[in-house]
């Protein structure tokens, strides 16, 4: 057939724009945060720091100053230590829980206690992950802090289930 | 009873089933949808990509490896749907077109999947801050289903280097075929890595799905087509060799008999792959075109002995069974786009065009142009010219070694004046039906009023 290759290549552009069209309808780009509960089938979740999208930012982008503060009043690390267990969200790769102990309107401390993957990189990934998602929830004091660049998924869930234990706390 | 397949006039012919036309539609709308997925496919590596994780350790290597990955298995399975004989596929673009395709694109996939396995895995290793051995190692053994993956990688390369030519020659045509079918072996091995560890397809259910129908579409026309309705249709139709005829010099013609013939839809120029079910030759199926329509119970084909199958075929004991896979081709008078046709038959290329000019209307006035280097090896001299004669066509014989006697632009726009408005089928070995093909061309008549049918191995 002459020019079978005319009907591939109009074929494979029309392919190529309907899929990506298809794509930009269906997903909803969500802040960390919200990126919440499934992980799955909600297509993308570009990481999404409120407010920024600079596509430079590598790791814990800890210095503060982007997006809106992070707020809480003034804070006293006094008073007692409450706990609270965060939801189990679950991510694809695997699903996670973390616990949040917090004194006053302070974060003091983040575990993982409930942490299962499916396979070896995603258990690679959780494990460089992990401690910098908490030292960056330490530094802003809240849930809302950047993705870790590689470990999209794991941050969205480890910031969903952050959250849902804060809204336990009634803390922000 | 010796068959007689040129009929006297007003001898009344049995029915017989009439071959469905060729849609061009068919084949041109699975041409977009092939592209179409293959373009569907890319975007969905390029998808779901934050621009984020680029930067991180290993993340354009992984994120190549998965673009790679996807395009790589999406083109092996069309690789697999070229040759895998869908009948209103097969009809528009011919046996033989599909498989110069299938040979065409076979680099592709196979240096894309070996781009994926480097690339995925030095992805990998970056991003665990390891060596590209040690986390190789670690994802054969540790990792779902990537052992086994890796097992069909390997058997695609080896699938692939025995086909480069100079390896193939030195392979007995059975054991380059054994190998070859493994190829399906290599795909459904590597399936279950890819679901279990894709990143477009973990935590996306319906890309999954998608994906799973694709391949289960794609192993259900195989089945059907490539393996069913030949088993099916040689069950029908229970071939036998009766008789097996001297037709030339090192050219014999095979007699079978079979049932209900009358409704195996062949059309004049088609061709059916062969299996005798004979001692040495049970385990080949050879390409022959029929020499002759269907004269129900009679098929016959014609050969020459030119391998180590064709010429077994001068031994074949009458009683003998016959599988059949077809029948194939696209060499008919069904993919005409003028009225009148020119007949160009080298050497043994005379047997398809014998069917084919059976198979023509009056309204054809064929034209038949005949280069044979012996007057001896004229086969079906007289039944081709009693055809010609009845259609109200012209006969040419050419005699002489190759390179007298060329058939040339000049040579045969005197042989055949109005060229530029008949429909060109030539057939013979390679070399010759390329150069009339070339010479058709630089005389004006467009691409798709040439067919050609090349006898090649």
């Amino acid at each position: 057939m002459k020019r079978a290759a005319w009907y591939v290549v109009t074929g494979a552009v029309t392919g190529f724009l309907s899929l990506l069209g298809l794509h930009a309808v269906t997903a909803a780009p969500d802040a960390v945060p919200a990126a919440a509960g499934s992980g799955e089938g909600s297509g993308i979740s570009p990481v999404q720091p409120a407010g920024s999208t600079s596509p430079s930012e590598t790791e814990t982008a800890v210095s503060g100053g982007q997006g809106s503060s992070r707020g809480k009043g003034p804070g006293s690390a006094s008073g007692p230590a409450r706990q609270a267990a965060g939801a189990v969200e679950s991510y694809g790769y695997g699903e996670l829980a973390v616990t949040v102990t917090v004194k006053g309107a302070d974060i003091t401390s983040v575990a993982v206690p409930v942490l299962r993957v499916n396979d070896p990189p995603s258990a690679q990934i959780a494990s460089y992950a992990l401690p910098q998602l908490k030292a960056e929830v330490l530094a802003v004091n809240s849930a809302r802090i950047h993705a870790i660049s590689g470990a999209t998924y794991t941050s969205d869930a480890y910031a969903a289930s952050l959250q849902s234990a804060l809204d336990k706390l009634h803390l922000l | 009873m010796m068959a007689q397949p040129v009929s006297a006039p007003g001898t009344h012919l049995p029915a017989r089933a009439e071959p469905p036309r060729p849609r061009p539609a068919a084949a041109k709308a699975a041409l977009l949808l092939a592209g179409a997925g293959l373009g569907a496919i890319i975007a969905l590596g390029m998808a779901d990509q934050p621009f984020s994780q680029l930067s991180a350790p290993g993340g354009e290597l992984t994120f190549l490896g998965n673009l790679t990955a996807l395009a790589g298995t999406y083109l092996a399975l069309i690789m697999v749907l070229l040759i895998s004989r869908i009948p209103a596929v097969e009809r528009v673009l011919g046996q033989d077109g599909l498989v110069r395709w299938h040979k065409w694109l076979a680099p592709w996939p196979i240096s894309l999947l070996i781009a994926h396995a480097l690339l995925t895995t030095s992805g990998y290793a970056q991003a665990a801050r390891t060596g590209a051995w040690h986390e190789a190692w670690a994802m054969l053994t540790q990792f779902p289903d990537v052992l086994l993956a890796a097992v069909g990688l390997g058997v695609m390369c080896a699938v692939g280097l025995v086909s480069i030519r100079a390896i193939r020659q030195r392979l007995s045509r059975e054991t380059w075929w054994m190998i070859h079918l493994c190829m399906y072996l290599a795909l459904a091995l590597s399936f279950a890595h890819v679901i279990a560890l894709g990143p477009s397809f973990v935590g996306h259910p319906l890309t999954r799905v998608v994906w799973s129908a694709f391949w289960a579409a794609t192993a259900g026309l195989v089945l059907s087509y490539r393996f069913g309705l030949p088993v099916v249709r040689s069950l029908r139709h229970r071939l036998v060799v009766t008789e097996v005829r001297q037709e030339g010099p090192g050219v014999v013609s095979v007699i079978c008999t079979g049932r209900a013939l009358d409704a195996l839809p062949v059309a004049g120029g088609q061709f059916f792959c062969w299996r005798f079910l004979a001692r040495g030759l049970w385990w080949q199926a050879h390409p022959y075109s029929l020499s002759a329509l269907p004269r129900p119970p009679y098929l016959r084909l014609t050969v020459k002995a030119v391998g180590g199958h064709s010429a077994s075929l001068a031994r074949l004991r009458p009683g003998t069974k016959v599988l059949v896979e077809g029948p194939y081709g696209a060499f008919t008078r069904q993919s005409r786009h003028h009225q009148r046709v020119l007949l160009v038959a080298g050497g043994i290329g005379v047997t398809a065009l014998r069917s084919l000019l059976e198979d023509l209307p009056p309204s054809a006035r064929p034209a038949v142009v005949l280069r044979v280097s012996r007057p001896e090896d004229l086969i079906f001299r007289d039944e081709i010219r009693d055809l010609a004669a009845r259609r109200r066509g012209t006969v040419h014989e050419i005699t002489g070694p190759r390179d007298s006697a060329v058939l040339d632009g000049p040579a045969l726009s005197r042989l055949v004046p109005d060229l530029a408005s008949r429909d060109v089928f030539v057939c013979g070995p390679q070399g010759f039906v390329a150069s009339i093909v070339s010479v058709a061309k630089s005389l004006g008549v467009p691409d798709e009023a040439i067919h050609h049918e090349a006898f090649a191995l």
